[in-house]
């Protein structure tokens, strides 16, 4: 089933004169397994196209469907079980409670769902294992570097049944190393069966996607199709 | 950079012969960069020429090793200590292309852009691919390949995100000039025709 799709999605701010277009008729499908990088210059309707995708910010137009329901037609409070349960997101300002543990942060969401306490910190504790981070678990965020930090944003983002993760620059000031294993672990996370939306500016982050979309003044101007066979290319290169 | 220093390189491993050198360079290059076996005899008997390296006699299985001379490790050397300068390296085609679209009529130099990022990425996509199937074990001298093709076509990219840049503001410069002129005809006040405000600025 398709995790993902936006059907023809307008999004425009203000009115009148200061109307602005934020996004044109946009429509995308995102698969299980895919991860679907979103890149444009500033003001192209990326992270536009991100908050709707992940029901943080409603269309003027069009329609958001996330695992087959349309997000319209939601009541508030199912909007946010199926934010809570369904969706994770990854931002450039990490979005950690700083009063909270690494595991605390993790097991949130699904303490919020109503999941036992003990349950919720065995599900978190594996979420850290997953990235490489287990020994972290009972440190505050302070006491971690970015990328670990960022490491605890990811496993918050992928902790329990999430089939979405939408991931805005998740790399933010991260060095080239740390922001690679990031991205990596954004990868696995799809390749365990995940839909993934990243959002960014940087071509080589992008790289890591199976299909790029670039969207400019609010619409998608190109989109990369099926990828060559390796040797191919290289051979093309060389 | 040449063939004739990569040959240099591994026969200063030992000699070899010319089957040897090929497998070898392709290995060292991670297969990026395929050779056919008449390149590494025709560079053979050039370095030879120039006395960088010298053909030892036949072996009994009838192979014809060379070696590496004193010269050719000093030229070896040289080519080491010696950083890659721009104009060793082939003319930049997609350039001269996107300046020639600029003014060439009825072409579009925002699709050859767009054309050229989407062939970029995708190429991209690919390394990126082979990097993460390459695991911790794998040879480090491959992933260094890969990276430096990654770089690479990332900083192509960023090139054409900046050309795009440009010739958006340089059309908003030429339209806000076009417009100017409109608005501030050369005649006096009040012979400005009442209809000057209609203008819709874009």
């Amino acid at each position: 089933m398709t995790v993902l799709e936006l059907r023809d999605v307008h999004r425009t701010h203000g009115a009148g004169e200061a109307m602005v277009h934020a996004l044109r008729g946009v429509s995308i499908a995102v698969q299980p397994g895919e991860l679907v990088a979103v890149m444009g210059p500033s003001g192209s309707g990326k992270s536009t196209l991100l908050n709707l995708a992940g029901g943080l910010d409603g269309p003027t137009g069009g329609e958001v469907f996330v695992e087959g329901t349309a997000i319209s037609q939601l009541s508030r409070r199912s909007l946010a079980a199926l934010r809570r349960r369904a969706i994770g997101y990854v931002f450039q300002d990490l979005n950690l409670l700083p009063s909270l543990t690494a595991i605390e942060n993790v097991a949130l969401p699904l303490e919020l769902d109503g999941m036992s306490v003990r349950k919720a910190r065995a599900v978190a504790a594996k979420a850290l294992d997953d990235v490489a981070i287990s020994e972290l678990a009972l440190r505050f965020p302070d006491e971690m570097s970015g990328g670990q930090q960022q490491r605890v944003a990811i496993a918050r983002a992928v902790v329990g049944e999430r089939r979405l993760v939408l991931a805005d620059e998740p790399t933010g000031a991260l060095d080239s190393q740390t922001g690679e294993s990031v991205l990596r672990l954004l990868r696995a996370r799809c390749d365990a069966g995940a839909a993934g939306v990243l959002v960014t500016h940087d071509a080589r982050h992008a790289g890591w996607a199976d299909r790029v979309i670039f969207l400019r003044d609010g619409l998608v101007v190109d989109a990369s199709g099926p990828l060559p066979e390796a040797e191919g290319l290289l051979e093309a290169a060389s | 950079m040449s063939i004739k220093y990569g040959l240099l390189a591994l026969l200063e491993r030992g000699q070899a012969y010319g089957y040897q050198l090929r497998a070898s360079f392709e290995e060292s290059t991670g297969s990026t960069w395929p050779l056919n076996i008449g390149q590494v005899y025709t560079t053979l008997s050039r370095l030879e020429r120039d006395g960088l390296v010298q053909a030892l006699g036949e072996n009994p299985q009838g192979q014809r090793p060379y070696e590496i001379t004193m010269a050719g490790r000093a030229a070896l050397a040289t080519w080491f200590a010696t950083p890659v300068g721009d104009t060793e390296r082939p003319r930049d085609e997609l350039a001269i292309k996107l300046a020639l679209a600029l003014s060439t009529p009825g072409v579009d130099i925002t699709t050859v852009v767009q054309t050229q990022r989407t062939a970029s990425v995708r190429a991209l996509q690919e390394y990126t691919r082979l990097k993460n199937r390459a695991t911790g074990g794998d040879d480090i001298s491959w992933l260094l390949i890969i990276d430096a093709m990654i770089f690479r076509v990332e900083a192509e990219v960023r090139w054409l995100d900046h050309c795009e840049a440009s010739l958006l503001r340089h059309q908003r410069t030429r339209q806000e000039t076009s417009t100017a002129e409109t608005e501030v005809p050369d005649q006096a006040p009040e012979a400005v025709p009442t209809s000057t405000g209609e203008t819709t600025p874009r």
